[in-house]
């Protein structure tokens, strides 16, 4: 008991070193059981997570497939590319297409220039107006395409004259049409040069923009869009009386005014180059109304 | 899927490498073999449980005896006054064939040792175990009681000159007894 050896030794032999052989095969058994039961457990979790992968992949295939949303993805990626069109989101098909092929045309109000000519501004312009319209079809549950193209910086960037805006317009139009064969209307928005007195009128106290719808008589679809101004024209003067200035047909028209597109395609100048955007954006509700009115009307025929 | 058995096979190794290194510790640390191969049922299980969420262990022998010390120490604080007497003590002594007086020699000496081993405290019995019987070194021997190695050179020699005092004075006492 001297060295520590020693008393190690009396430690050794006080216990049963060894444990009985059946206690370890018994052990190793379980042992070997319980890892199985575990890696079952982890492969349950790591199937019914896989299976729960495919079901949702499942789902969302469907959803493409069946119920539209190829659409919908489809837009959105067109937005992602061009950065440039806000189109409808909804399930609803757009079936309205809205764009200004002079989009930088603005209002004197706005731009604090007194020459008509310089009327023209990157941000504050018609574009806003054909948002206004596109927002007040939405509130009233119609879809619509607005294109926010920057015509006027391509026209500049490729050289072209001003002439042209109709032809770089048609781009994105004929694409829009492509993807979206939903589209019944086309609207391209314009403000006139004219005097503020010839271009607003005044309903119930308030200041309207009036309104001046344009129509090729050269397009292909010129009779369809000429019965197409004349409704508009006459739902318009039933609601606001005064607000359209009449349908005036153009001989011709750079491009016809890609009136040859598609039937119901128009040009409307929403007032002038005084009027403000304020005013502007109240001619865009009344007129979203009563183009509201005119589809909510062929949906019930 | 693809590893199927690893698991399976990972602990049977780990078992058949380290069985009796932790018994061997749990049946000095508790006295009883029956309580020792609980335990050592218990360290494996606990091993087997964390090899599945733990993907690096820098010293798996020292990590084992980490986890055999921590089931000790529960063990022996849930049945802190009953581990001095237990059944494994007389089952053993009923298999051994030696001449009666000889055995009653013999089994009464490891009485004492083991009643003296008993009295130690956890962590003294834990490094006196761990040193002597298990032979680890000093380094493995802090890194599993976690502590530092100057600690664990101290504890040893205090844990043995405590365990040398508390024999000598029995073996006196049964001497004079059997006189």
């Amino acid at each position: 008991m001297q060295t520590d050896k020693d008393l190690f030794d009396l430690m050794k032999e006080a216990y049963p070193l060894n444990p009985r052989e059946d206690f370890v095969s018994v052990t190793s058994d379980q042992l070997r059981r319980a890892a199985r039961k575990l890696e079952r457990n982890r492969n349950m979790k790591r199937l019914s997570f896989a299976a729960a992968s495919i079901a949702i992949c499942a789902m969302a295939i469907s959803w493409l497939l069946f119920y539209g949303g190829e659409d919908l993805i489809a837009s959105k990626f067109k937005m992602l590319e061009e950065g440039k069109m806000s189109s409808s989101i909804n399930k609803a098909e757009p079936s309205v297409y809205i764009y200004q092929s002079h989009n930088l045309e603005s209002f004197l109000p706005e731009t604090q220039v007194n020459d008509p000519s310089e009327a023209f501004h990157q941000t504050k312009n018609i574009t806003l107006v054909g948002q206004r319209l596109s927002e007040s079809l939405k509130k009233r549950g119609i879809q619509s395409i607005h294109d926010q193209t920057d015509i006027a910086a391509i026209l500049k960037e490729k050289g072209l004259p001003f002439s042209k805006a109709y032809a770089v317009a048609r781009e994105s139009l004929l694409a829009a049409l492509k993807s979206h064969p939903s589209v019944k209307m086309i609207l391209d928005i314009h403000r006139d040069s004219k005097k503020r007195s010839d271009t607003t009128i005044n309903i119930n106290g308030k200041d309207y923009p009036r309104i001046e719808i344009i129509v090729s008589r050269s397009s292909d679809h010129y009779e369809e869009n000429y019965k197409f101004a004349k409704r508009l024209h006459d739902q318009l003067e039933a609601k606001y009386p005064g607000l359209s200035r009449g349908v005036t047909v153009k001989d011709d028209g750079p491009n016809h005014y890609n009136q040859d597109v598609l039937g119901r395609s128009l040009l409307l100048q929403i007032g002038g180059v005084e009027n403000t955007l304020k005013e502007e954006y109240r001619t865009a509700d009344a007129l979203a109304e009563v183009l509201g009115d005119i589809l909510k009307e062929e949906e019930a025929k | 899927m693809f590893d199927k058995d690893h698991l399976e096979e990972r602990i049977d190794e780990i078992y058949k490498r380290y069985y009796l290194d932790v018994y061997r510790f749990l049946v000095c640390f508790s006295g009883s073999q029956n309580d020792a191969e609980d335990l050592t049922q218990e360290v494996f299980i606990r091993i087997l449980h964390n090899l599945s969420n733990i993907h690096h262990i820098s010293n798996i022998k020292t990590w084992i005896f980490s986890i055999a010390k921590h089931v000790a120490v529960d063990h022996y604080r849930k049945k802190r006054f009953s581990s001095l007497f237990a059944d494994g003590f007389f089952r053993q002594m009923a298999s051994t064939e030696k001449e009666p007086n000889e055995f009653m020699e013999q089994s009464e000496t490891k009485q004492l040792v083991r009643a003296a081993i008993a009295k130690l405290k956890p962590h003294y019995r834990a490094v006196v175990i761990l040193r002597g019987i298990n032979e680890c070194s000093i380094k493995e021997t802090a890194e599993i009681l976690q502590c530092s190695e100057a600690k664990v050179k101290v504890d040893y020699h205090r844990a043995l000159k405590e365990l040398r005092k508390k024999l000598k004075m029995d073996m006196k006492e049964v001497m004079g007894n059997a006189n």
